[in-house]
């Protein structure tokens, strides 16, 4: 008998429903850093509302990503459905502090994905997966960089007005 | 479109129970689903939209609901040529039929890969 599933799809649908979830994620990601934009931008945090508004596009090429990687395999991609943004934020640290919060639950994420794959050996999406986890290593930096950023400076005085200014400075440059 | 479909290439039993059977056949890539009466052919897609709105329902609220309502399931399958109204007890035995159809395609999808690595 013909192995009818590996003739339609590349990927099992234990794994297309975990990159289904991913994609979710990563557009709820992308909402979410959008609603940061937005409260920083109305709160006078020009920079970090820019540095925001960057990293929302970047969530949501990190979905199309997983978008195209499911269909591309014969897999359904799934458009999901993000709800439940919050908008508001008790101050400009706790900001910065979901952000982070944020980028280490998608690094768990894609590690879950990754011990799946091992299981499976799936070999071609743990290559695919690569990418995302050299990115995460990125995106948690930053995050932890902005957060050590309130230790730094401090917030009194004119703290806030220059945390905001380096927000807008941080990059992540490692060729390892 | 219900077909109750003649046999002309060769079918594979891929899984039975006493309520139905699904047979896979190579040569067209697809299944056929014995079931309710009648034979229907589903190509992978449809197959896994047949499994994913069967297990969908849910057979545990449907047995405590204690409304007058009919215990009748309509499955429509979007873009597939097959309906099925299903009682409750039918929609249990063809949740069955394909998760057992579901394993052993898996299990040919194991055997399939080891046949690969080993030659
Ligand atoms: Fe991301
Ligand atoms: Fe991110």
């Amino acid at each position: 008998m013909k192995d009818l599933l590996r003739i339609k799809s590349l990927i099992s649908t234990e794994i297309e429903s975990l990159l289904n979830q991913q994609i979710k994620k990563e557009a709820y990601s992308s909402s979410i850093y959008l609603s940061m934009a937005s409260w920083c931008n109305r709160n006078g945090y020009d920079f970090s509302s820019d540095y925001f508004f960057k990293q929302a596009e970047e969530e949501r090429t990190h979905q199309l990503k997983f978008f195209k990687y499911v269909l591309d395999m014969g897999g359904n991609s799934v458009s999901p459905e993000v709800t439940g943004i919050k908008q508001e934020y008790n101050s400009f640290r706790e900001v910065f502090e979901e952000a982070l919060d944020q980028e280490i639950s998608v690094t768990n994420s894609i590690k879950n994905i990754y011990a799946r794959c091992m299981k499976e050996q799936d070999f071609v999406t743990m290559e695919f997966l690569n990418w995302f986890l050299k990115e995460q290593r990125e995106e948690e930096y930053k995050a932890r960089r902005a957060l050590e950023l309130f230790e730094v400076i401090g917030e009194e005085g004119t703290g806030r007005w220059q945390i905001d200014k380096h927000v807008g400075e941080i990059k992540y440059n490692s060729e390892a | 479109m219900i077909t109750t479909l003649t046999q002309t290439t060769p079918w594979t039993d891929v899984f039975k129970t006493t309520k139905g059977a699904v047979y896979q056949c190579d040569e067209e890539r697809c299944w056929y689903v014995d079931f309710a009466g009648k034979v229907a052919k589903f190509d992978y897609r449809c197959l896994l939209k047949l499994r994913k709105s069967v297990y969908h329902i849910d057979i545990e609220h449907a047995l405590l609901n204690t409304t007058k309502d009919p215990d009748v399931e309509i499955i429509f399958i979007c873009a597939c040529d097959h309906c099925y109204v299903l009682t409750l007890l039918q929609i249990i035995a063809l949740k069955e039929l394909l998760e057992g159809t579901f394993v052993m395609l898996e299990l040919n999808h194991i055997l399939n890969e080891s046949l690969v690595i080993s030659q």
